[in-house]
């Protein structure tokens, strides 16, 4: 440990770390563009000068490494003087682009011109003229007179990706970000180049003059669409999900996501079910909560009645909260008298960074819950087969991803039930064959856990605000209760219920809902 | 001032009736000297320091100069304005695809106008805003669109304005210490 006084003030530090992440962990407000906590030291932008004692000029402090006894200055008069030189610098030839600039908000260019900057230019030449909305990938477009030459994104990519498609073109003040000819910056992280430009220069063409980033609400949560459980934060404004930005959790995605997952927001706003739907005689009607309700545990129950619980089978999404699967759990077990279900998981390419191959954010946890195949020895095949051979006459789906996984059979297979209950958020033709489809939520309109594929534990925030909309966890509850199925009274709550498969899940034992924080904790197994 | 009794209403008698006389004279002579407006055939002069309803400045090429960039969505204190950005393949890449005004919400304070970068929304003289139904009062994007040439006098007086703002406030960077 080196000791260091800063601005008068004396602390610990470990030894071998630079000065300026030991500042920004105290909370000090050290102005900064090329540093990034996950990238190498560039000492590109200048703007992290502070003053040590001893030293004969002022140093940038993400290059400075820490040394026992050092004392440091970051806001007196002189470091003042030299930020403002840096940054009037970099802005003479910086675009008055804020209006139309995405970033625009959250610019650290504006944060530091706020603090830092002059009224008014005192330059007279015309501004530098570059190359605006470059179309450098699929995903991202550059603007090269934002561009204030920090190279985080050129780091990310030689780095992070070690794909290498970025790099700073010509000297001096020629000096340009670009792409080399005919290789777009197409790897699968690549929008995390917009993430961390501090500036305007690239960004995501999917939020892309989407919405300005001062009317999003962001609520911490887990990206939904791989099994990783990358940390996000849901980016969200008046009733839909605008974008998802990955959120720092150094054990599971640092401070990264992949493409896909970023962009596979939009299920959240579009072709959602709100209303449940019965079928009688070939028509489908919307009715009421209570009667769908009804009519699903009537014609599931009608079996159970029959003495043929055999012949229920029950397909699990792994879509679904820990919650909602342990109440779901409950229905099969209780309300069911089944022994027959698995979980439907879409599998899909995978690499050795984030993207998992397991399509869905929670198959780990069903797994973990019991309603995984091998617990029984029902698989997505057996009750496939099942169907056809008239054996399982009745399916409850929770989810849509089963209809993939039957592939083009799938229509006819789940023709030949006589009772098909969906629960699902968003239309889909599977939907539409169901008897009784209820609508679900999605996770970005609940609170819940999920364990992502090393069995980490994590929470998830309501974003949208579903209003009088039923979860699913409510849903399987009702439904329950109407089978018979013996539980607590009360609503679905999900703090109660993780209190619960905490006490009977072993490996879930040590886990604890209000100290799962926002990093989320193992489980046993994991 | 003996203000109670038969001689007050005589006092007000002689009022009314002396604004008669003159108005009747005024108007045998052409010189009305009456000040009422004829509205709605007549309107009142204003200053151009009147706020009315805030609309948005039509360019020559027929397009608002509006970017959509939604500084007086957020600076409006009623959340009135409403505005949808979008994409275009012009040099000015960004514009409103939709831009709503919900005028039975506005409070004319003209706040929009003072944070508005590119004098694109400006607060008219225009002050008619009554419509037969709650739907009327939301005016939609072309219906708010008003060529400059009509807005000249109050985006002179909001120019005014600017050199006031202009005096420095932040103490500038000494070239020598």
């Amino acid at each position: 440990m080196a000791k260091i006084t800063v601005d008068g003030e004396t602390f610990e530090v470990p030894d071998n770390s630079m000065l300026l992440p030991v500042l920004l962990d105290r909370g000090l407000q050290v102005p900064h563009y090329c540093y990034h906590p996950k990238l190498s030291i560039d000492g590109s932008c200048r703007m992290c000068l502070v003053k040590v004692e001893g030293l004969p000029k002022l140093t940038i402090s993400c290059n400075t490494p820490v040394r026992d006894g050092m004392v440091v200055d970051t806001r007196g008069p002189e470091v003042t003087k030299a930020r403002q030189g840096v940054l009037e610098l970099l802005l003479v030839n910086h675009p008055l682009d804020c209006p139309i600039c995405d970033q625009a908000g959250e610019c650290y260019l504006q944060d530091y011109a706020f603090e830092y900057g002059r009224r008014a230019a005192r330059t007279q030449e015309p501004r530098r003229k570059l190359l605006k909305r470059v179309d450098v990938g699929p995903r991202v477009v550059l603007d090269q007179e934002r561009c204030i030459l920090c190279r985080r994104c050129v780091r990310f990519c030689k780095e992070i990706t070690e794909t290498r498609e970025l790099g700073v073109f010509n000297l001096g003040d020629q000096s340009v970000v670009d792409i080399f000819p005919d290789e777009p910056l197409a790897n699968d992280y690549s929008i995390n180049t917009a993430d961390i430009c501090p500036v305007g220069a690239l960004l995501s063409k999917d939020f892309h003059h989407k919405m300005r980033v001062w009317f999003l609400d962001e609520t911490e949560s887990v990206c939904p669409n791989c099994s990783n459980g990358c940390n996000i934060k849901i980016g969200a404004a008046r009733g839909d999900v605008y974008r998802f930005l990955p959120r720092r959790n150094d054990e599971v995605n640092d401070t990264w996501m992949c493409d896909a997952g970023r962009l596979g927001y939009r299920f959240v706003n579009e072709h959602r079910l709100r209303e449940p739907r019965v079928r009688r005689a070939n028509a489908s009607a919307v009715t009421s909560w209570d009667e769908a309700l009804h009519e699903a545990a009537n014609r599931l129950g009608d079996l159970v009645r029959r003495g043929e619980p055999s012949a229920l089978a029950t397909i699990v999404s792994p879509h679904l909260t820990n919650e909602e699967l342990f109440t779901l759990g409950q229905l099969i077990g209780g309300g069911l008298r089944s022994t027959q279900h698995d979980v439907a998981v879409i599998t899909g390419a995978a690499d050795d960074f984030l993207i998992k191959a397991e399509k869905a954010a929670n198959a780990r946890g069903a797994h973990d819950l019991g309603l995984g195949a091998g617990a029984n020895g029902t698989t997505i095949a057996s009750i496939r087969d099942g169907i056809t051979a008239g054996t399982i006459r009745g399916l409850l789906v929770t989810g849509t991803d089963v209809w993939d996984l039957w592939g083009s059979e799938a229509a006819a297979i789940l023709a030949r039930l006589e009772v098909l209950v969906v629960v699902a958020p968003n239309a889909h033709p599977l939907v539409d064959l169901a008897h009784v489809a209820l609508p679900g939520l999605t996770f970005a309109e609940k609170n819940g856990t999920f364990t992502n594929h090393a069995g980490r534990v994590q929470r998830i925030h309501r974003a949208l605000d579903p209003g009088s909309q039923p979860s699913d966890g409510e849903v399987f509850l009702q439904l329950g209760r109407r089978l018979g199925m013996e539980v607590a009274p009360g609503v679905f709550e999900p703090r109660r219920i993780f209190t619960e498969i905490a006490r009977q899940v072993p490996a879930y034992n040590a886990l604890n809902w209000d100290a799962l924080g926002n990093l989320g904790a193992l489980t046993t197994d994991g | 001032m003996d203000t109670i009794g038969p001689l007050a209403i005589l006092r007000g008698l002689a009022v009314t009736t002396t604004h008669f006389f003159r108005n009747l004279f005024g108007f045998i002579r052409g010189k009305p000297t009456i000040f009422t407006v004829q509205y709605p055939e007549e309107l009142q002069k204003v200053s151009s320091a009147f706020r009315g309803m805030p609309v948005l400045v039509q360019m020559p090429n027929g397009k608002e100069r509006c970017v959509a960039c939604g500084l007086c969505e957020w600076a409006c204190p009623v959340d009135c304005i409403t505005i949808y950005p979008a994409e275009t393949e012009e040099d000015i890449e960004r514009y409103p695809d939709v831009f709503d005004i919900d005028m039975s919400r506005c409070m004319f304070c003209g706040l929009c106008e003072e944070a508005c970068p590119e004098e694109a929304i400006v607060m008219s003289q225009r002050v008619a805003i009554a419509t037969t139904d709650w739907r009327g009062s939301v005016w939609h994007k072309q219906d708010l669109l008003t060529p400059a040439a009509e807005l000249e006098t109050r985006l002179t007086h909001i120019r005014r304005g600017y050199e006031r703002a202009a005096t420095p406030t932040v103490p500038a960077v000494r070239d020598k210490p």
